[in-house]
């Protein structure tokens, strides 16, 4: 450890409850100025993972920094340079965002000028009770709250969940300038799209393990992909199943589905000796993703 | 007193703004009734006291009910404010602690730079302040019950008799950030000042009906709590239900700077 252009460094960090789950022998490194994400099925250990970072819960074992000072002892400092939004943002049904937001700006001794920039580019509503909002109303206001004081680090524990297309894009929009200005972002996320419009890297976990840490293009070529051709011919079969990383041939009507992952270019010259009418290749989802590494073996981690 | 302290708190207080009205008025409504009523069934009461067992009488904090005074701390004083308000302080404590953990809240004031203990100290401040507006009403609307009705209430010796509730229900305050620190449930650190105070009361009450087990009362923090509105403030009762509130607080806040923000 002591990587010091390193936003956070973990170095066997273990947070272990009684009935299982937490997180075990996590050791990662994001560098500063990246977007990292952070993925894996619910229960996985992604908000143990972040809570752990802020402090809010103890580790077992092993230590983890965060730009460059220790998550434990220095804990304080961390929290004055970090932006944090909670995975089910919540402040109170009656407490307005205004009030909110004049509190942790006077903890964190800022003025809201940002915030009231963000709330307009958010279009969001800091005068009604939070508990008058919608999911994704309430949201905003908490990415407000993570992000007016312009942190080093932000934090993110599903920022997307409730947000309307459009926000989604003008989130995705902030995140980018976040980094242009040299944040660093670390967020949780079960949107793939996202994940893959706006994160460098991405870390998988499993039953509380850190699985693999990858560039995005390689969890992507990872994954298995449905694909579906429809063929003026019959046959194709066999030649198919005999390509590396094609699985669950299926005969369909009028062509054959299966699924991939990996080198596309062997499958496009085997389906080229025949007539292809159609042709649907479906994008995978994040499971699929988590599939393609839970049964492949573990990658970096 | 810092100024992310006193934001913690003005948050609070702000977020409770109706607590005070709504606590306030309907004791001081109740001990303003008690009051007014006092001349017209002073007669009757004397004579069904009279006829009272002495243990009963001495129990229930009732005596002679020879004046106002009297009668108030046997109706309200002797464990209705107390047992209210202290819970009203746990509950205050609560909301801003396991309450506020449980909203979500406490998940994001403690992103902020601030530490743990000074979030405790805020809550326990809060409920102090909360409790004596609380108290303060009360003490009003008995004033003026007693002034309505001519029935002789002593300034000094009600705002005696109310300000020494103060005290007893910060410890219920001070307890409740113990509880706090082991469990982030707003029920359980509720239910368990409520079920503290109403022993406290209990083991006094003993102590009171049986001579021989007369030594119980020294763990029983009513014995501090005495009866002041008839025999004055005791200066080391009230600092020392004081101080023993502002332990609790502190062992509370180590407790929960070691525990885990899970809900």
């Amino acid at each position: 450890m002591g990587t010091t252009d390193a936003a956070i460094e973990t170095e066997a960090l273990s947070k272990l409850y009684p009935g299982g789950h937490g997180i075990a022998e996590l050791t990662m490194t994001v560098p500063s100025g990246e977007v990292f994400g952070f993925l894996g099925p619910n229960g996985a250990g992604k908000t143990t993972t972040i809570r752990t970072l802020l402090d809010l819960i103890h580790p077992t074992s092993g230590s983890a920094r965060l730009l460059g000072l220790d998550s434990r002892r220095d804990s304080i400092e961390i929290r004055r340079r970090v932006g944090n939004l909670p995975g089910d943002f919540g402040f109170g049904r009656e407490t307005t965002g205004r009030r909110a937001l004049d509190l942790m700006a006077r903890l964190r001794g800022t003025d809201t000028g940002r915030a009231t920039e963000l709330a307009q580019r958010f279009r969001s509503d800091l005068e009604r009770p939070l508990g008058e909002l919608s999911r994704g109303n309430r949201q905003k206001v908490g990415l407000i709250l993570a992000a007016f004081h312009r942190p080093d680090l932000l934090i993110l524990d599903e920022p997307t969940g409730g947000l309307d297309p459009m926000m989604q894009e003008e989130f995705l929009a902030m995140v980018g300038e976040e980094r242009d200005r040299g944040a660093t972002v670390f967020l949780s996320s079960h949107e793939l799209d996202e994940v893959e419009r706006i994160c460098d890297r991405v870390g998988i976990v499993r039953d509380a393990r850190l699985v693999a840490v990858e560039r995005v293009p390689d969890l992507l070529g990872r994954a298995r992909r449905k694909v579906t051709v429809r063929l003026a011919d019959r046959g194709g079969l066999d030649e198919l199943r005999r390509l590396a990383g094609v699985s669950e041939v299926e005969q369909v009507d009028g062509g054959v589905s299966f699924r991939f992952a990996g080198d596309v270019d062997p499958v496009v010259k085997a389906l080229a000796a025949h007539h292809v009418t159609d042709l649907e290749v479906s994008r995978p989802t994040l499971e699929e993703v988590f599939l393609g590494y839970y049964e492949g073996g573990e990658g970096e981690g | 007193m810092n100024d992310r302290l006193a934001a913690v708190v003005g948050f609070h207080l702000q977020e409770r703004r109706r607590s005070p009205l709504a606590w306030g008025l309907p004791l001081g409504a109740m001990s303003a009734f008690i009051v007014a009523i006092y001349p017209s069934v002073q007669s009757a009461l004397t004579k069904v006291v009279a006829q009272y067992p002495e243990g009963l009488k001495q129990a229930f904090g009732i005596g002679e009910l020879a004046n106002v005074e009297q009668y108030l701390h046997g109706e309200m004083l002797s464990l209705i404010v107390p047992l209210a308000v202290g819970y009203l302080a746990a509950r205050a404590v609560a909301s801003d602690l396991s309450g506020a953990a449980e909203s979500g809240r406490l998940e994001v004031v403690l992103s902020a730079p601030v530490t743990r203990t000074a979030v405790c100290l805020a809550a326990f401040l809060a409920a102090a302040v909360e409790v004596a507006a609380v108290l303060l009403l009360t003490l009003v609307l008995s004033l003026l019950g007693s002034l309505v009705a001519g029935a002789g209430l002593g300034v000094g010796d009600a705002l005696a008799g109310f300000a020494m509730v103060w005290p007893l229900a910060l410890v219920g305050a001070g307890l409740a950030i113990v509880v706090c620190g082991f469990s982030l449930k707003t029920s359980v650190v509720t239910g368990v000042v409520a079920g503290f105070l109403v022993a406290m009361y209990v083991v006094d009450l003993i102590g009171k009906l049986d001579d021989s087990l007369s030594g119980v009362r020294y763990a029983s923090i009513f014995k501090y709590y005495g009866n002041a509105i008839e025999s004055g403030i005791d200066p080391v009762a009230f600092l020392g239900l004081t101080a023993f509130s502002l332990l609790l607080g502190w062992i509370g806040a180590m407790l929960f700077e070691r525990s885990d923000l899970n809900v």
